[in-house]
C-alpha cells in the first residue's frame, strides 16, 4: 500500500471516528452516537471503497520481475562482440577455478556450467567435461578409514559427480581414461562416480552399434547434402541414383516478358530425387490410362534435423487387370527354364504369418524439395521425364497434403480421400481422369 | 456439470410424475433416485462409461423437451432399470467365460487342439484391422506428470494399419522434482479372463519378435511386460531398441527375445537375465528420443516367430566387477 493510499485511509477513518468523537464530545445521547457512529464508519468505509480498498492490491503486473543472477553466472555473461562457443566457456570455468584454490562453491558452479553447456554447443565434447571436472578439488573426497567407506562420503558431492556423467551419457559422449584418473583422484575408486563410469563403459560400448539403419553424428549443412543423405537412408535399393535438379532464380533476367511479376527474392529452390532402375523399369510398363499421384510432404527424421519428402507413385491394380506372367517358350535344351516341383512342405516348416500384408501401390520415384508446392514438384516431374520419356504420357494429379505426419496410402478399393483444407490437385497433362480417383 | 444438468433435469422429472417413476423402477434403491432419472437408458455391460453418461444426457434432454409438450412419458422411452440388469448381464459375461476357459483346457491349451500349437512357427498376436483392435491399446505420454507431449492413437487408410501420432515435446514440467521429459508410449492392454483375472501369453517356442511398421526415422523402444500379480514385478520389464528407416515402404523388424536387457524402475541393472517367454503379460512401444517434433508410427501387424538361424540364449553377460556376487 502506497503512502498515498495509507493517507486517504488514515483520513476516512478519522473522518468517521472524528464525527463520533465530535457528537460524543457535543453530548448527544449514546444511542444517537451510536447510530451516527454506525452511519459515520459506514460512510466513511463508503469513502473509503470508493477511492480505495482496505486490502492491499497485488503489485502491478506492469513491473518485470528483477532477474536474479545466481552466483557465478556472470562468468558465463556474453562477452561484448564475444560469441558463445567453446573457447569462452573453457575461459568462464578456468577463471572459476583460478579464483579460489579451495573452489568455493564449486558444486553450484557445476550444475550451472552443465546449464549451460548447450547454450555454448559443447555438449558432446569430451574435454570439455574432463576440464568441469577438474575442478572439483582432489584428494578432498576421498574416503580414508572404513567409516567413511560405509557410508556414502560427501553424499552432494558425489551427486555433482554422478550428474555430470548422467550428461554424458544423455549426449552419448564416452568417457576416457583421462575421466577415469579424474574420478579416481576425486572420489577414489568405490564410490558411486566410478561405478557410473564403470557402466557407462560397458552399455555405451554394448549399444554402440545397434542401429541398422546409422545417420552420421554430423549432419551435412548444406539442405542439398541432407537431402541427398536422407534420400539415400531411405531407399533400400542401393543401385538407386540420386539427380540433383537445380532451379533458377526467380529474378532470373532470362524471363524478361514478365517484369511486373513481384520480385521474390530468394536463393534458388533446388531438389533433388532418387529413383532405382527397377523402379524405372515399372514406369516404363505403367498403364498411361491410369493416373499417377505426387503425394506428400511426409517427414522424415534423421537425428535431429526433419526433411519432407514426396513420392511418385500409382494405386493397387484391381486383381482382372493384374498381368499374369507369360511363361516363356524354352529356349535352352540342355536344362528346363521352369520346374514347377511341388517340394510339400508339411505344418512344422511353415513360417508364414496368417494374415494378409497391406498391399500398396508401387512407387516409382521419391524426392525432397526445398518448397512444397507445386511448381517446385512440377519441376522434378520435368526432371524425371529426361530418364523416363513413357512419363509424357501419363496423367500426373498432385495430392499435396497440408500438414505432413500421415501416409496417405490409396489401394484399389477405398472411400474417396477426406477433404483437407489445404489439398491441391492439378492435371499435367490433360488427360480423362479416373473416377473418383481425381 | 454434465452430473449437475441430469440432477436438476432427474429432480424436475422425478417432481412431474413421481408416481410414474415409482412405478417403472420399482427396484430402485433410495440413494439411486437422485442419479436414476426415468429416462435411463439400458448400458451394455461392456460399454464405456463415458458413453452411458452421454447416452443418458441426450436422452434426458429429449425428454426433457417432451415433457414440456406431454405431461406423461411416451410408452416406447419407458425408463428401464440399468442397475441391477448390467449387473446381471456382467454376471452372465463372467460365467460365460469360465465355461470357455474350462472347455477349451479340454480341447487344448488356449482353446486350439494340441497338435496346432506345437507345430505352429508362426503367430500372429496383435493386428489393425478393426476399431475393436485398437481397444486393445492404451497410449500414454507425459501429459501425466505435467509434459506436453500428446499422442493419439487411430486406424490408418483403408482400416489396414494402426497410425501412431502425436508431438513430442522434452520440456521438463515446473514440479520442482522432474529434470527431463518428454516420452510417449503405446503399451497393450492385458487381456482378462473370467473375473477380471490376467491372462498371459505364453511364447516359449517363438524366439524372435516380428514387425511390420512404417515410421519416420525416429527411433523407438520396444518394452515387454512379465506377469504383474507379483508386487516386485510392476516395475520390471525387458527392452531393446527398434529403429525406424523412414521412407514410403513398409519395413520388417525382427528382434530376438535374447537380446532384450532386464530394467527395473526405469533404469538398467547390473545383474541381467534373459527374458522367460512364459507368462508375458504386455507389450509397449515408447518413444523418448528428446527431440521435439511430430512424430508418427504405422503398424501393420505383430507376431512372434521361431527364427532357426537364431541360437543364441542371451546377449549381454554379467561383469564380474559390478555384480561380483554371481561370481563368488
Amino acid at each position: 500500500m502506497s503512502w498515498a493510499q495509507a493517507a486517504l485511509l488514515a483520513r476516512g477513518l478519522s473522518r468517521g471516528w472524528g464525527g463520533l468523537c465530535g457528537a460524543a464530545l457535543r453530548g448527544a445521547p449514546f444511542s444517537q452516537v451510536a447510530a451516527l457512529a454506525l452511519r459515520g464508519l459506514h460512510r466513511s468505509a463508503a469513502a473509503c471503497s470508493s477511492d480505495l480498498s482496505l486490502v492491499p492490491s497485488p503489485p502491478e503486473s506492469q513491473r518485470r520481475p528483477v532477474k536474479v543472477l545466481e552466483p557465478h553466472e556472470e562468468l558465463f555473461k556474453q562477452a561484448p562482440g564475444g560469441e558463445r562457443d567453446k573457447a569462452s566457456f573453457v575461459r568462464a570455468v578456468q577463471c572459476f577455478g583460478q579464483q579460489d584454490v579451495r573452489r568455493r562453491g564449486h558444486v553450484d558452479f557445476i550444475y550451472l556450467a552443465l546449464r549451460k553447456m548447450r547454450e555454448f554447443g559443447v555438449q558432446r565434447d569430451l574435454a570439455v567435461y574432463n576440464l568441469l571436472l577438474d575442478v572439483f578439488p582432489k584428494e578432498v573426497f576421498r574416503p580414508r578409514n572404513v567409516f567413511q567407506r560405509m557410508f556414502v562420503h560427501y553424499p552432494r558431492q558425489q551427486e555433482c559427480g554422478v550428474a555430470v556423467l548422467e550428461q554424458m551419457e544423455q549426449h552419448g559422449v564416452m568417457p576416457d581414461t583421462q575421466t577415469e584418473f579424474l574420478l579416481t583422484q576425486i572420489f577414489g575408486r568405490r564410490s558411486y562416480p566410478m561405478l557410473k563410469l564403470v557402466r557407462m563403459k560397458l552399455w555405451l560400448t554394448r549399444f554402440k552399434n545397434v542401429n541398422p539403419f546409422p545417420v552420421p553424428l554430423h549432419l551435412p549443412p548444406d539442405p542439398v547434402d541432407l537431402a541427398k543423405l536422407g534420400l539415400r537412408h531411405m531407399e533400400p535399393d542401393l543401385s538407386a541414383r540420386v539427380t540433383v535438379y537445380q532451379m533458377s532464380l526467380p529474378s532470373d533476367p532470362a524471363s524478361p516478358e514478365e517484369p511486373a511479376q513481384p520480385h521474390i527474392v530468394g536463393t534458388p529452390v533446388s531438389s533433388a530425387g532418387i529413383q532405382s532402375p527397377d523402379q524405372q523399369a515399372a514406369l516404363a510398363r505403367h498403364n498411361p490410362a491410369r493416373p499417377i499421384f505426387v503425394e506428400g510432404p511426409f517427414s522424415l527424421w534423421l537425428r535431429d534435423k526433419c526433411v519432407y519428402y514426396h513420392i511418385l507413385r500409382a494405386d493397387l491394380l484391381p486383381p482382372e487387370e493384374r498381368d499374369v506372367e507369360e511363361v516363356p517358350e524354352e529356349w535352352s535344351l540342355f536344362y528346363p527354364m521352369q520346374l514347377d516341383l511341388e517340394y510339400a512342405r508339411s505344418a512344422w516348416d511353415d513360417s508364414e504369418f496368417d494374415i494378409n500384408e497391406v498391399e500398396e501401390g508401387p512407387i516409382f520415384a521419391m524426392c525432397i524439395a526445398g518448397a512444397h508446392d507445386q511448381a517446385t514438384l512440377a519441376k522434378w516431374i520435368q526432371g524425371l521425364q529426361e530418364t523416363n520419356p513413357a512419363l509424357a504420357r501419363i496423367p500426373v494429379v498432385f495430392r499435396l497434403a497440408g500438414s505432413a505426419g500421415e501416409l496417405l496410402t490409396s489401394s484399389g478399393m477405398e472411400e474417396p480421400p477426406p477433404p483437407r483444407p489445404e489439398a491441391q490437385e492439378e492435371e499435367e497433362v490433360p488427360q480423362r481422369q479416373q473416377q473418383g480417383q481425381g | 456439470m454434465a452430473l449437475v444438468q441430469k440432477l436438476l433435469n432427474g429432480t424436475y422429472i422425478l417432481r412431474k410424475c413421481p408416481k410414474a417413476s415409482a412405478a417403472f423402477c420399482p427396484s430402485l434403491s433410495f440413494r439411486f433416485a437422485d442419479y436414476c432419472s426415468s429416462s435411463l437408458q439400458k448400458s451394455g455391460p461392456a460399454a464405456k462409461k463415458g458413453s452411458w453418461l452421454r447416452k443418458s444426457e441426450g436422452g434426458l434432454q429429449g425428454r426433457h423437451q417432451e415433457e414440456v409438450a406431454v405431461d406423461l412419458p411416451s410408452p416406447e422411452e419407458k425408463p428401464e432399470v440399468s442397475f441391477d440388469r448390467a449387473i446381471e448381464d456382467e454376471v452372465k459375461d463372467h460365467f460365460k467365460r469360465l465355461k470357455d476357459e474350462i472347455v477349451n483346457h479340454w480341447i487344448g491349451p488356449e482353446g486350439r487342439p494340441l497338435h496346432e500349437v506345437m507345430m505352429e512357427q508362426a503367430k500372429v498376436v496383435w493386428q489393425f484391422r478393426g476399431k475393436e483392435d485398437l481397444d486393445k491399446w492404451v497410449v500414454t505420454s507425459d501429459k501425466t506428470i505435467g509434459g506436453r507431449s500428446e499422442v493419439f492413437l487411430k486406424m490408418g487408410k483403408n482400416n489396414q494399419s494402426a497410425l501412431l501420432y502425436g508431438t513430442l515435446s522434452s520440456e521438463a514440467p515446473q514440479d520442482g522434482e522432474s529434470g527431463r521429459s518428454g516420452y510417449c508410449a503405446m503399451i497393450s492392454r492385458i487381456p482378462r479372463g473370467f473375473f477380471e483375472r490376467k491372462k498371459t501369453y505364453d511364447w516359449s517356442q517363438f524366439n524372435t519378435l516380428y514387425l511390420r511398421v512404417r515410421g519416420d526415422g525416429r527411433p523407438w523402444m520396444v518394452n515387454i511386460r512379465e506377469d504383474t500379480d507379483l508386487i516386485q514385478r510392476k516395475n520390471q520389464m525387458y527392452s531393446y531398441f527398434m529403429f525406424t528407416r523412414g521412407g514410403p515402404y513398409w519395413q520388417n523388424v525382427k528382434i530376438p527375445f535374447s537380446k532384450f536387457f532386464f530394467s527395473n524402475q526405469g533404469r538398467v541393472r547390473d545383474v541381467q537375465h534373459q527374458l522367460l517367454l512364459d507368462k508375458i503379460s504386455s507389450i509397449g512401444f515408447t518413444l523418448a528420443d528428446k527431440v521435439d517434433g511430430p512424430f508418427f508410427l504405422e503398424i501393420d501387424f505383430i507376431g512372434v516367430f521361431t527364427d532357426p538361424a537364431h541360437t543364441e540364449e542371451f546377449a549381454y553377460e554379467n561383469s564380474p566387477e559390478l555384480s561380483p556376487r554371481l561370481f563368488k
